[in-house]
């Protein structure tokens, strides 16, 4: 700080008060930047953590059904009759195709084993019905 | 046999007719596809706005 000089009274006291208002506004200027410079880097920080545009390019359908869905969702109506139905849709669209799988393998397997009886023959065994005829036949056929 | 004939004939006619507008149908969808996914890469934060408000708008009705 420099020493007042009583001679320039009036006009000393103008330039501190002046040097003071400059040194206020400089330091309002600095702490606006640098507020502004703190807001930039967490705005960065969360584009850097969420990678909207990195999602977007990667999942472009994807990223807009997501937004749909949360937008819904704000909207109320997540305990609504049209999300139960559409609910109910995929649940029963799911387990459709979730037992397709397994009735497959099942018809597979039924139509193997019961192909593996015929072609096994007469060693014994049960059988199904046309096996049991050509059992029948075979006895007959011994039987003098 | 003739009527076998005749019919594979018809059959080989209309796949030789439809088989040009499908391919076309196929070409359209796939042009309307890239046009979709360029704009949505090209214009993210319209895109992600527009549909979380009609997602909004959606649950907005269906909550009546």
């Amino acid at each position: 700080m420099e020493p007042q000089q009583p001679e320039a009274g009036g006009r000393h006291r103008d330039g501190e008060r002046g040097r003071t208002l400059g040194e206020r506004v400089e330091r309002v200027g600095d702490t606006a930047q640098q507020a502004w410079t703190r807001t930039r880097e967490a705005v960065d920080d969360i584009k850097g953590t969420l990678d909207l545009q990195g999602r977007v390019d990667r999942h472009p359908y994807g990223t807009v059904a997501a937004a749909l869905g949360i937008g819904y969702l704000l909207g109320g109506g997540l305990f609504s009759p049209l999300t139960g139905r559409i609910l109910g849709l995929g649940l029963r669209m799911g387990l459709r195709l979730a037992a397709i799988p397994v009735l497959r393998d099942e018809l597979f397997g039924f139509v193997e084993a019961l192909g593996e009886r015929q072609a096994g023959g007469q060693t014994g065994g049960r059988g199904g019905p046309a096996r049991e005829t050509e059992q029948a036949k075979s006895n007959k056929e011994r039987q003098p | 046999m003739e009527m076998t004939e005749q019919l594979e004939n018809t059959a080989r006619q209309f796949e030789e007719r439809v088989r040009p507008q499908i391919a076309e149908a196929k070409r359209r969808l796939s042009e309307l596809n890239d046009q979709a996914t360029d704009f949505i890469k090209a214009n993210p934060g319209k895109c992600l706005l527009g549909a979380l408000a009609a997602g909004y708008i959606i649950g907005k009705i269906a909550s009546r």
